[in-house]
C-alpha cells in the first residue's frame, strides 16, 4: 500500500509508524530469532498497537468529534487516515496471530511448553481447572449486571447515538459498567428461566478477569510446563456465579480508552495532586477500540454498541486477547535456549580508589555505548558524588527512571548528608507517574530540591552535573550527557550513547542549562549546546542549509543521521533542499519517517534505513561534514514537533578526538548493516537489506557487543602519566 | 593569594545577574556559571522614584534563587560581592530595599557610585583586550556602556583614564520619556540627539571626540550588534565596522519591537531596549573618528571579580582617588585658587589624619574628604577674601565634584566653612542638616584641617611636617624648619581651639 497521496511528499505518520509496527513484527515471524524471544516480539507488537490507539488514534478521533477535517501535511483528513489505520492495523494483527497460533504456539508445544486453549482441555485438566477457578479465582471476581437494553439502548437509532457520544464518556459510564482502560473482561449473555424453566429473556453480565493474580494458570499435571490462560478460565467456568441462568453467548474484550488527557498545567501549584487525577481520569475517557475474541457476533454488536463504538473500532481477535501478557511466558525461567544467549554488559572503566571516576574523566572525554556497555559508570557517577566529600552540588534530571533506583538511592543519600541535590523529575512520562510519584516524594524529603517539568514543558534532556571542590582549591564540574533515560532496567535493551565530559565550556552551558530549567535564571543564549523548544531546531535546520550551501560537485556534503522518528516538516524540507543542492543525506530512523528518499529531483541523494533487532535502537547522533570542518553531535531530541516544540531536549557537541572517533564511527556502522536493516524507498515500503553478492553478513549490534570487548584494553592504555589536562575551551 | 571560588552578583535596572567564577589569585579567574533574571527595577525607579514593593519581592526571589545557585559552590550569601547601579542609586528608598534584602537573604547589598562603576568596566575592558593593547596604546579611546538608567562614558588618552561621565539617559528612562511623548518616535530620535549633542559638547573639554579612534561599546544592546552585523570575533570581543553598525541601526528604526523579535530571535525584554540603546550608541559614534566598534564581551560583573581577584589596575579605590582629587583640582583652578597652598595644607592635613588613626578611628573615605576640603578651603577667595570660609562652602555645595555624592559635598563644604573663624553652631543649617555621626566627622576633620592650615600661615609652604608625637596632653608637631616659627604658632593660637575640644590635646609645634 501507499502511505502517502499522489501530491505529498511526505510519508503520513500515523501510517509511518504502523510500518514500524510491522518491522517489529518481522522480528517476531523471522525463524532466525529463538523462540521466546519471537513471542516477546509479538507481545511488543501488542503493547504497541494499545498505546498508539490510547494517544494517537484517540487524538485523531477527537479531531473528528471536534469537527476538524482538514487534512494533515501529508495531505489526508482524519477519516481517510482512521479507514487506513483500521486496515492496515487488521493485516498486522493478522499475520500477528497467524504466527502465534500456527507457528509459536505449536513449536513451544513441541519445546515443551504447552499454552492451552479451552478446546484442548482434557477432561482431567478441565476438572482441575475447574476447581482452581471455584477455590481461587471466583472469590475474587465480581459479576456486574448491564442495564437492559431498553433501559438504556444506544443502538436505538443513529440519532440518538450520536447524541450520546456528543454527552461525552461520562454519560455512557453510567450506563454500562466501568470497564477501565485495558483490562481484559468476559462478558455473557444470559438467559434466565421462570419458575417451570421457561425462558425468560436475555441479559448481558460482565466480569472483570482480574489483574493481580497473574495472566497464567500453572498446571500440576502432564509433562513438561503446561498453562492455561486465566481469562479462558473466567470465560469458560464464568456461568457459575450465575446461578439460574443459562448461557446462550460468551466473549473475551478489553477497551482501550483515551489516554492522551493532559494535565491541567496551569493549576501547577499541585502538580502532584494534578497528575494524580489525570490517573483516575485515565480509566473512565473516551473508548477508542474494542478487541474482542472471535467467539459471539451478537456479543461483539452489543458491547460495541454500548461504546458508540463502530465496526471500524472492533477488532475480532483469532487467538488470546492481549497478546502483551504473553511476556510472561516469554520471560519464563528455565527455557534459556529459547532465548538470546545471554550477553553482560561489558565493563569498560576500570575504577579503582586510585582512579576514579573524576580521573577517568579528566583524561579524557569518555563515550560510553550502552547496553553493550556497563550503566555501571554512570551509577558509579552518581554515587562517588554523593559519598565524595569535595562533591558540593549534583543537579540532574530524571525521567522514567526505577523505582529502586540506584541513583535515586545515591541522589537521597547525598540531599542527607547536605549537598545540594537538585532533581528535575519528569511527571508526565506518559505512563509511568504512578511510578514517579512516589521516588520524587521520597527525594523531597530527603531534603533534595525537587523540581517537577519546567516552564511546563517536559524534560526530556539527560544531563547530570557534579561540582566538586577539587585539591587545589578551586571548583570543577563533571557531566554526563546521554540520549537515554537515566534508568539501569532499560539500559539493558536500549541503544544510547553518553558522554562523560569535564570540558569547562560544555560545563558551564550544562549549568546555565540547569538555571534556566529550574527557573534560577532567564534564557541565555548558550554556544556549543542547543535547547529545545529554543533553538534547537533552528539549529538543525542551519546545519543542515550550511551543508547545503557549502556542497559542490566537486566536494559534496554529507550528512548522517541516527534517530527514533523523523517527522518535522522544516527539517524534511531542509533535507529535500540540501539533496537537490548535491548533499548526500544517510539517515537511520529506527520508527515513523515520513521523509520520502529517494524520488527524483526531491530526494534522490538521501537513502533512509532502519534496525530492528535484539535492542531498541535509541540513540540520537548527528554528522555534518560541513567542508571538513566536521561537527558531530549527540541529542535526547528526536526530529519531531513534539521534542523539538514542546519538550525540553538538548543537542550536544562531541569534542574529544577519541570520543568523535568513536561516535562518527557508530553512527557510520548503521549504514553497512545487512542483517537487521530495512531501507525505505519511495513507496513507503520497507525492504530488508541482504548482504550483496560475496559480502559478509553484517549486523551493527553484533558488531557492537563484539567491539565492546576490546574497549577495557584500549582504555588501559591512557595511563596515569597521560593524563590530559581539562582543556580550557572547546575547540 | 589561594585559590577560591567568589560570586558576584549585580542589581541593574532591568534585571539580576550573577558570575560564579574560579579565581586563582594574580588576577587569573575563569568563570564557572553565569545567570541571570529580569526585574524590572528602572522602570520603578526612573518613574516614580521608587523601589516598588512588588519588584522588592521580585529581587527578594531572584537572590533566593541565586544563593541556591551560589550554595552549590559552597559560596555563603554573606560573602558575595553584591552590586547595585544606577536604578537603586537613585532610589529613595534604598536604604530600605538593601536593608530587606539582607535580612531575607543574607546578601549585603552595596550601591555603587557611577565613577566606580566605570572603573569596574574599564578593568573589564582591559582584561578583554588582552595582549591587544594596541587599541589603548594607539590612541585616545571612549568605553560607551548605555544601561537602563544612565550612560557610562570614560575617555582614555593612550589607556589612561581621562574622564568618566555617568549621563542620566538610559534605555528605560528614554522609553518612559517616549511614552510621555505619546510614542512618537520622531521625538525620541531628537530627544536622543540633542542630549547626546549636549553631553558631546561637554567631553568635548576633556579629550577632543574625533581623535578618538577606538570605541569601545559594552551591553547586551553592542553584543546583538556584533552578533548580527559582525565582523569578526574574538575569544573576548568582537569588531563591528562602522559604515555596518549605522546601517544596522538605521534599519532598526524602522522596525517595531514585535518585528525585531521575531526577524533576530531575541527576547522582548532585550528588544525593547535595543533601538534607544544603539541609536545612543550611533550618535556618540558619529562624533568620533573611530572605524569600528569593538564589543568586549565583558561586563561590570567581569571587573568586580578582577578587583576581586587583585589583578593588575584593580585598586579601585586608589584608581578612584586619583579621579575624585583629578576633579578638585579642576575646581580649584576654575577659581584660581593657590595651589601651591592647597596642596602643602593637604598633604599635612593627610599626614595627620593618617598619624592620628588610633585617635579618630576614621576611614579611607572620610581622608578623601578631608583631602577635597584641604585642596579647597580657600576657593571662596575668588570672590572675597573677607568671610571666604562661607564663599568657599558655597562653591563646593554648588559644584559637580566628580565621584562624591551629595552628602559627601555637605561634609566637605562644612570642612571649607570650619576651617577658619567660628565652630558650628546650632544656627548653621548646613551643618545642622547633618547626621549625627557626620557631625562628628566634620567636627575631628575640620580640626585636623584648621591646625594643617596654620602651618602655611604665609602661603610660602616654608616648613614641612616631619613628626607628630602624642604626649600626655598635647600633640608635638615636629617640622623641619629652623627658623622662627612665631607666625605659625599665632595661628596656630587662634586655630587649634578645635583641636583642643575634640580630641583634647593642645597643640605644640616645634
Amino acid at each position: 500500500m501507499s502511505h502517502r497521496t499522489e501530491k505529498s511528499f511526505y510519508f503520513h505518520r500515523e501510517l509511518s509508524w504502523l510500518e514500524f509496527n510491522a518491522r517489529v513484527l518481522e522480528e517476531g515471524l523471522d525463524h532466525g530469532n529463538p523462540l521466546l524471544e519471537r513471542l516477546r516480539f509479538l507481545a511488543i507488537v501488542s503493547s504497541n498497537f494499545d498505546e498508539f490507539f490510547m494517544v494517537r488514534v484517540a487524538a485523531l478521533k477527537a479531531r473528528r468529534r471536534a469537527g476538524d477535517s482538514a487534512p494533515d501535511y501529508s495531505g489526508m483528513s482524519p477519516d481517510e487516515l482512521l479507514a487506513a489505520i483500521a486496515r492496515r492495523v487488521r493485516e498486522i494483527g493478522g499475520k500477528q496471530y497467524y504466527c502465534l497460533t500456527n507457528e509459536i504456539i505449536p513449536a513451544l508445544a513441541g519445546e515443551g511448553l504447552v499454552i492451552l486453549r479451552p478446546a484442548d482441555y482434557d477432561p482431567e485438566t478441565r476438572r482441575w481447572l475447574e476447581d482452581y477457578f471455584t477455590g481461587q479465582v471466583a472469590p475474587a471476581l465480581t459479576p456486574l449486571a448491564v442495564p437492559a437494553a431498553e433501559e438504556a439502548d444506544p443502538a436505538a437509532g443513529g440519532g440518538a447515538g450520536a447524541a450520546r457520544e456528543a454527552d461525552g464518556g461520562a454519560a455512557r459510564a453510567a450506563e454500562f459498567p466501568t470497564t477501565g482502560n485495558l483490562r481484559i473482561h468476559a462478558a455473557f449473555l444470559l438467559r434466565a428461566r421462570d419458575a417451570e424453566g421457561n425462558p425468560e429473556g436475555e441479559r448481558l453480565a460482565i466480569i472483570q478477569v482480574p489483574s493481580n493474580l497473574g495472566r497464567f494458570v500453572r498446571l500440576p499435571t502432564g509433562s513438561g510446563s503446561r498453562f492455561a490462560l486465566l481469562d479462558d478460565l473466567v470465560m469458560d467456568f464464568g456461568h457459575r456465579l450465575f446461578p439460574g441462568y443459562s448461557v446462550k453467548e460468551r466473549t473475551l474484550f478489553k477497551v482501550t480508552r483515551d489516554a492522551d488527557i493532559g494535565v491541567d498545567e496551569d493549576r501547577d501549584d499541585d502538580f502532584v495532586a494534578a497528575m494524580e487525577e489525570v490517573l483516575v481520569n485515565r480509566q473512565n475517557s473516551w473508548p477508542i477500540r474494542l478487541s474482542i475474541s472471535a467467539d459471539s457476533e451478537e456479543l461483539a454488536a452489543k458491547i460495541s454498541a454500548a461504546f458508540g463504538l463502530s465496526e471500524d473500532d472492533v477488532y475480532e481477535l483469532a487467538g488470546p486477547i492481549d497478546l502483551k501478557g504473553f511476556m510472561e511466558i516469554a520471560e519464563l525461567k528455565g527455557f534459556e535456549r529459547l532465548r538470546y544467549r545471554p550477553r553482560a554488559p561489558r565493563q569498560t572503566l576500570d575504577l579503582t580508589e586510585g582512579n576514579t571516576i573524576w580521573d577517568e574523566i579528566r583524561k579524557r572525554d569518555l563515550v560510553l555505548h550502552m547496553p553493550y556497555e556497563s550503566f555501571q559508570p554512570i551509577v558509579d557517577f552518581v554515587e562517588t558524588a554523593a559519598s565524595d566529600p569535595s562533591v558540593l552540588a549534583i543537579k540532574m534530571t530524571l525521567y522514567r527512571t526505577s523505582g529502586d533506583s540506584p541513583i535515586v538511592k545515591a541522589l537521597s543519600r547525598a540531599a542527607r548528608a547536605g549537598k545540594q541535590v537538585t532533581v528535575v523529575v519528569e511527571l508526565k512520562a506518559r505512563f509511568d507517574e504512578e511510578r514517579n510519584i512516589a521516588w520524587a516524594s521520597r527525594l523531597e524529603q530527603a531534603g533534595a530540591i525537587v523540581v517537577f517539568g519546567a516552564a511546563r514543558l517536559k524534560v526530556h534532556a539527560k544531563a547530570i552535573l557534579a561540582v566538586r571542590r577539587e585539591e587545589d582549591g578551586l571548583v570543577r564540574r563533571y557531566v554526563h550527557l546521554s540520549t537515554g533515560n537515566y534508568n539501569d532496567k532499560t539500559a539493558r535493551l536500549y541503544g544510547d550513547l553518553s558522554l562523560f565530559t569535564a570540558n569547562p565550556t560544555i560545563c558551564a552551558e550544562i549549568g546555565a542549562f540547569f538555571n534556566m530549567i529550574t527557573g534560577l535564571s532567564a534564557l541565555t543564549e548558550l554556544r556549543h549546546l542547543s535547547m529545545a523548544p529554543f533553538d534547537l531546531k533552528h539549529r538543525v535546520v542551519s546545519m543542515i542549509e550550511r551543508e547545503a550551501e557549502r556542497s559542490s560537485p566537486e566536494s559534496p556534503g554529507l550528512i548522517a543521521a541516527k534517530m527514533n522518528s523523523l517527522c518535522d516538516k522544516d527539517i524534511i524540507d531542509a533535507l529535500y533542499r540540501a539533496s537537490a543542492a548535491g548533499v548526500k543525506v544517510l539517515l537511520n530512523v529506527r520508527g515513523i519517517c515520513q521523509l520520502v528518499p529517494g524520488l527524483k529531483g526531491l530526494s534522490e541523494n538521501i537513502s533512509v534505513v532502519s534496525v530492528i533487532g535484539r535492542y531498541l535502537e535509541h540513540a540520537r547522533i548527528c554528522y555534518f561534514r560541513n567542508g571538513g570542518a566536521e561537527e558531530l553531535y549527540l541529542s535526547s531530541a528526536d526530529w519531531m514537533p513534539r521534542n523539538l516544540e514542546k519538550r525540553i531536549e538538548l543537542l550536544f557537541p562531541v569534542y574529544g578526538e577519541e570520543a568523535r572517533d568513536r561516535v562518527y564511527d557508530t553512527l557510520m556502522s548503521y549504514f553497512l548493516d545487512n542483517a537487521k536493516a530495512r531501507a525505505l524507498g519511495p513507496s513507503g515500503h520497507w525492504r530488508r537489506v541482504k548482504p550483496a553478492e560475496g559480502e559478509a553478513r553484517f549486523s551493527v549490534q553484533d558488531y557492537f557487543y563484539e567491539d565492546s570487548a576490546r574497549r577495557l584494553e584500549r582504555a588501559a592504555a591512557a595511563s596515569a602519566d597521560k593524563v590530559l589536562q581539562v582543556r580550557r575551551d572547546a575547540p | 593569594m589561594e585559590a577560591r571560588t567568589e560570586a558576584v552578583i549585580e542589581i541593574g535596572s532591568t534585571g539580576i545577574r550573577v558570575l560564579v567564577a574560579n579565581v586563582s589569585g594574580d588576577g587569573a579567574y575563569s568563570i564557572l556559571e553565569r545567570a541571570g533574571k529580569p526585574v524590572a527595577l528602572g522602570r520603578d525607579v526612573f518613574t516614580t522614584g521608587l523601589v516598588s514593593r512588588e519588584s522588592t519581592r521580585e529581587c527578594i526571589a531572584v537572590l533566593r534563587g541565586f544563593s541556591e545557585l551560589l550554595r552549590a559552590y559552597g559560596v555563603e550569601p554573606g560573602k558575595a560581592r553584591v552590586v547595585a547601579t544606577s536604578a537603586l542609586r537613585e532610589a529613595e528608598n534604598r536604604d530600605a530595599f538593601v536593608d530587606r534584602v539582607a535580612m531575607r537573604t543574607g546578601f549585603r547589598v552595596d550601591v555603587i557610585e557611577a565613577i566606580e562603576e566605570s572603573h569596574y568596566m574599564y578593568l573589564a575592558v582591559k582584561r578583554s583586550l588582552g595582549d591587544d593593547a594596541r587599541f589603548f596604546a594607539r590612541s585616545n579611546s571612549i568605553i560607551i556602556e548605555v544601561g537602563g538608567g544612565s550612560t557610562e562614558l570614560m575617555l582614555l588618552r593612550r589607556g589612561k583614564i581621562v574622564a568618566a561621565h555617568s549621563l542620566r539617559l538610559g534605555t528605560i528612562r528614554v522609553d518612559e520619556q517616549s511614552k510621555a511623548a505619546m510614542g512618537s518616535s520622531g521625538y525620541l530620535l531628537r530627544f536622543l540627539a540633542d542630549n547626546v549633542r549636549t553631553a558631546c559638547d561637554g567631553l568635548e573639554d576633556d579629550l577632543p571626540l574625533a581623535g578618538v579612534r577606538s570605541f569601545f561599546v559594552i551591553g547586551n544592546d553592542a553584543r546583538f550588534a556584533a552578533r548580527v552585523a559582525g565582523s569578526e570575533t574574538r575569544l573576548d570581543y568582537s569588531i563591528v565596522p562602522r559604515e555596518a553598525f549605522l546601517s544596522l541601526v538605521d534599519r532598526l528604526k524602522g522596525l517595531s519591537v514585535d518585528s525585531i523579535v521575531s526577524e533576530f530571535r531575541v527576547p522582548y525584554s532585550d528588544a525593547e531596549a535595543l533601538i534607544p540603546g544603539l541609536v545612543i550608541t550611533a550618535l556618540f559614534l558619529e562624533r568620533t573618528g573611530a572605524e569600528e566598534l569593538v564589543v568586549p564581551l565583558v561586563s561590570l560583573r567581569d571587573g568586580l571579580l578582577i578587583a576581586m581577584s587583585g589583578g593588575s589596575g584593580s585598586d579601585i579605590e586608589a584608581e578612584l582617588h586619583k579621579q575624585v582629587i583629578a576633579s578638585v583640582i579642576g575646581l580649584g583652578r576654575r577659581y584660581h585658587f593657590d595651589e601651591d597652598h592647597a596642596s602643602h595644607v593637604a598633604e599635612h592635613a593627610l599626614f595627620m589624619f593618617d598619624r592620628l588613626k588610633e585617635s579618630h578611628g576614621m576611614g579611607r573615605r572620610e581622608r578623601l574628604l578631608l583631602e577635597a576640603a584641604a585642596y579647597l578651603h580657600d576657593v571662596g577667595n575668588f570672590i572675597r577674601t573677607s568671610g571666604h570660609q562661607r564663599h568657599s562652602e558655597y562653591i563646593v555645595l554648588n559644584s559637580e565634584i566628580f565621584g562624591l555624592q551629595r552628602d559627601e559635598l555637605t561634609i566637605v563644604g562644612n570642612l571649607v566653612r570650619y576651617h577658619r573663624k567660628a565652630g558650628p553652631s546650632p544656627s548653621h543649617a548646613n551643618y545642622m542638616s547633618l547626621p549625627r555621626e557626620d557631625r562628628a566627622v566634620v567636627l575631628k576633620l575640620a580640626a585636623i584641617l584648621r591646625v594643617a592650615d596654620s602651618l602655611d600661615r604665609g602661603h610660602t609652604q616654608r616648613l614641612r611636617l616631619v613628626d607628630l608625637e602624642m604626649k600626655e596632653d598635647h600633640l608635638l608637631l615636629q617640622t623641619d624648619c629652623q627658623g622662627d616659627l612665631s607666625l605659625e604658632r599665632l595661628s596656630l593660637a587662634d586655630k587649634c581651639d578645635m583641636f583642643e575640644d575634640v580630641f583634647g590635646l593642645k597643640v605644640v609645634v616645634i
